[in-house]
């Protein structure tokens, strides 16, 4: 079995075999895997499959499965905490001391990442290359192919995979999973492929769940609403077993990192527990940990905001991290590196007419639908690289990517990552930046991915590293690619080698000028045109890791209004408003796509997706019509504002753009419900605001407040 | 096993097929047309719509034995249909897709909106795809490109 998790001796091991042995942990545990020639009689067979079980007391609550009486997961660990750590840095005096002090507790509930196309796995033993072909659909199959290699007992280069066209991923195809190990296990032993695809049930109940963050923070603050700490606890719930590789430790550190955002914040000191608990383990989803940490920030500052008095943009105004202070190192150590976060704060609340909706908030009559407006500002780290992830303790670290450049001899060009694109559009950006640092039209470039018989080794798309890495991979070898083009242009065109430019496909020297298929052709298949002792053929390889590999943010302002029915709780996004800052946009469009999607996905956090359970531990939500998705209907155009403050230490200034839309989406939209009950205080601080939980809030405030008996 | 005849894609088609069989595995496994994907299996995401008969359908929610006697179109049928035509440049030109595992749906969905409505209002394109999850966009693409289609198909109404 897989050790999984980080290296650390204080993370225990929880090992995942690929079908249950001795004691299923969860419902959807893979217990006995059928094979028959279709999926109809395989399921026939597995209709059959009768299972002796005894019946384990069910820990469904990452909180109270932390007290000493709680039923544990493991028999060998003292309690069910994978690890415990206390993230304490700054002024812990000013904290205790401070006239404000504010308490509060929010939940980010458990959801599935629900990529469209499920996982699958097809696998067969080619007996010609005597290998393992694996089709996977993965974020990263060589690393998957790492792990697959590692479970099964094969050498590498007995184990090829392919990943053709990944229909989504956002973290849940970036771990291995027992089922992919028991396909592959069960094809070493047939003479003929192996295939299972899951479906959605399977994926609801068993694939990558994620969020399921509990907070119980303390905000610390002087009375003119300067804050200065941030104290309480943090509660992962990861499900049953650590996925290979990393498990979900970075789930807390991060969450409990990122607690002080964008603000000055003195102090942090925060107790994380991650929890085993009876339900599916928990893996990677878009944001990863942060969308929970902003959350729980910035629903802190709208709280402390209303109990000071203030308007929130004020309360963030004064506490903001201004351009004159960048770099700026946070409490919990991280640099944030460029921009200009007041200028974000202050476009985002333009676009959203700040003025305009107090206004109707003072003219609302009674029975209309209460209007609120509510911020959020995020920072998203991405270009991370040896730094961050030695730090963090991972067993794979993702440091540098690599590309591989030819020219043909006809001139077209193949660009082989080890990045994989799964929506993300890096057949356009990767090609635009290849054509950029050649001088020739994008149409000429091919980008290709997902095989690792032919791309170079690289660790797959995940935590908006590829336009960074992948990006700047493929920009520094296309770059030593010209040199040599332009080489061998001058040789042709007998000028020196230092006077030659590329324009528009040709080496130009003066009046003169050759076209690169020319070149090309010289190089791949007429070496007698070539320079004395030059090597043959245009191919140029390289790795690539930014120059400050702890990373750089990319950040923005979500400005959102709501409508919420006091009667029935139901709350109707009226506009959504973004002011974001993700560096150079080597493609605008895309780059629109992403925060666009991202929100989207931030809004079925914020309003709709959970998975929820019963004390017995029993998933209440495993098809569509339980488990609510945002559609057309629910999801808004939003509209955008760039600014650009280009990264120091990256091709081109570019920074990650993937995750951030996801990340602000919950603690916009539960400011803006709260914003809209700021007469009677309510607090929304558990996601999604299903419209029982809006209304079962606004109630219990409106209680408080005297204004029902 | 049961004999069934259908016209698929303007060609007829003679296969037996288990009863169980739903239209959406048929498509793909017995025919081989695999445009019509499969997202949830039970009517919710959309993903799998096709046109049997005239009348958008969710493959996964038939069976095969059903459609004995019916045209069925998929998506591969509409290579050289106006309006997919129309919506398939218009897809392009407004990044209405990401990963694509949701667009074969979209367009049918889209397609079939066109023919009952040729000027949809931007809320009748989101009331139409309230049926298709697309997990990557948004949808902002999504809408943004049926009304470019749209606008194509009644500026220009025999160019393509």
């Amino acid at each position: 079995m897989l050790e999984a998790g980080p290296e650390l001796d204080a993370f225990r091991q929880s090992p995942y075999p690929a079908l249950a042995n001795g004691k299923v942990r969860y419902v959807g545990q893979a217990i006995a895997a059928c094979v028959a020639p279709t999926r109809a009689q395989a399921e026939d067979l597995a209709e059959q499959v009768g299972v002796d079980c005894s019946e384990l007391p069910a820990v469904v609550d990452a909180v109270q499965a932390m007290a000493p009486d709680s039923a544990r997961l493991f028999d060998t660990w003292p309690d069910n905490a994978f690890i415990i750590r206390t993230i304490g840095a700054g002024d812990q005096e000013a904290m205790k001391q401070a006239p404000v002090r504010l308490r509060r507790q929010f939940r980010m509930n458990r959801q599935a990442t629900v990529s469209l196309e499920t996982r699958g796995c097809v696998a067969y033993w080619d007996q010609r290359l005597d290998e393992l072909l694996v089709y996977l659909s993965t974020q990263g199959g060589h690393v998957m192919r790492l792990g697959l290699a590692q479970a099964l007992g094969l050498p590498e280069n007995q184990i090829r995979v392919i990943a053709p066209d990944v229909g989504g991923g956002f973290g849940g195809k970036n771990r291995l999973l027992p089922e992919e190990i028991a396909v592959c296990a069960i094809a070493l032993k047939r003479n003929h492929p192996v295939r299972w695809i899951e479906d959605r049930r399977e994926h609801l109940l068993a694939s990558v769940h994620c969020r399921d963050h509990h907070y119980d923070l303390t905000i610390s603050a002087e009375r003119d609403g300067t804050i200065i700490g941030i104290e309480g606890d943090v509660h992962i719930d990861a499900g049953a077993y650590a996925l290979w590789p990393t498990g979900s430790f970075m789930e807390a550190s991060m969450a409990a990192g990122n607690l002080p955002g964008p603000y000055r914040v003195r102090g942090l000191n925060v107790n994380t527990w991650t929890v085993a608990t009876n339900k599916a383990p928990m893996g990677p989803y878009r944001g990863v940990a942060r969308p929970g940490a902003c959350f729980a920030i910035e629903r802190l500052v709208d709280e402390l905001a209303l109990h000071l008095g203030m308007e929130p943009y004020d309360l963030r105004k004064l506490n903001l991290v201004s351009r004159a202070e960048m770099p700026y190192t946070t409490v919990s150590g991280m640099k944030l590196d460029t921009g200009d976060y007041h200028d974000a704060l202050d476009t985002a609340a333009r676009m959203i007419d700040r003025p305009a909706i107090r206004k109707q908030q003072r003219e609302r009559r009674p029975g209309e639908l209460r209007i609120g407006v509510g911020f959020a500002i995020y920072t998203e780290q991405s270009g991370h690289g040896v730094v961050e992830w030695s730090k963090r303790k991972s067993r794979v670290v993702p440091g540098y990517e690599a590309a591989n450049v030819r020219m043909l001899p006809d001139g077209s060009v193949n660009v082989h990552v080890g990045t994989q694109n799964h929506g993300q559009g890096h057949e356009t950006s990767f090609a635009q930046i290849a054509a950029h640092e050649l001088g020739i039209d994008p149409a000429l470039v091919k980008i290709r991915y997902g095989d690792t018989a032919t791309t170079p080794f690289g660790f797959g798309t995940f935590a908006s590293r590829s336009i960074v890495f992948a990006g700047g991979a493929v920009a520094t070898t296309s770059r030593k690619l010209a040199q040599k083009i332009k080489a061998i242009g001058a040789h042709l065109l007998q000028a020196d080698p230092s006077s030659v430019e590329i324009r528009d496909g040709h080496v130009v020297a003066g009046s003169a000028s050759v076209p690169f298929r020319d070149i090309a052709r010289a190089a791949n298949i007429r070496q007698e045109l070539l320079p004395v002792g030059m090597e043959p053929t245009l191919e140029a390889s390289g790795t690539y890791e930014p120059g400050d590999s702890a990373g750089v943010f990319s950040y923005g302002t979500h400005a959102v209004v709501v409508s919420v029915d006091e009667d029935s709780g139901v709350v109707k996004i009226l506009d959504y408003a973004v002011a974001e800052d993700c560096g150079t946009m080597i493609n605008p469009m895309i780059v629109d796509g992403q925060v666009q999607g991202g929100i989207a996905q931030g809004i079925g956090t914020g309003l709709f997706e959970e998975i929820p359970f019963n004390a017995d531990g029993q998933p209440l939500a495993t098809t569509f019509a339980d488990y609510i998705m945002p559609c057309a209907t629910e999801v808004p155009t939003v509209r955008i504002a760039h600014s650009v403050t280009p990264a120091l230490v990256t091709e081109y200034g570019v920074k990650g753009v993937g995750e951030g839309g996801a990340i602000a989406p919950p603690a916009a939209l539960a400011n803006a419900v709260a914003d809209a009950f700021r007469d009677c205080k309510a607090s929304f601080n558990e996601t999604p605001l299903t419209p029982r939980r809006v209304w079962e809030a606004a109630q219990r405030a409106r209680r408080e407040a005297g204004a029902l008996t | 096993m049961t004999k069934i005849r259908m016209t698929l894609n303007g060609a007829p088609v003679v296969r037996e097929v288990e009863d169980r069989t739903s239209l959406a595995d048929f498509l793909r496994e017995e025919c081989g047309l695999t445009a019509t994907h499969l997202g949830c299996e039970h009517g919710a995401c959309g993903a799998c719509s096709v046109d049997v008969d005239g009348l958008l359908t969710r493959a996964c929610l038939k069976f095969a034995v059903q459609c004995d006697g019916r045209t069925v179109t998929t998506l591969e049928g509409l290579n050289q249909d106006r309006v997919t035509e129309a919506l398939r440049d218009a897809f392009h030109r407004a990044h209405a897709l990401q990963c694509g595992f949701c667009t074969p749906g979209m367009l049918v969905t889209a397609r079939d909106l066109l023919l009952r409505n040729p000027q949809p209002s931007e809320a009748e394109i989101r009331d139409a795809l309230a049926g298709n999850i697309c997990r990557c966009t948004g949808y902002a693409g999504i809408v943004h490109a049926i009304a470019l289609a749209a606008d194509e198909l009644i500026r220009h109404p025999r160019s393509l």
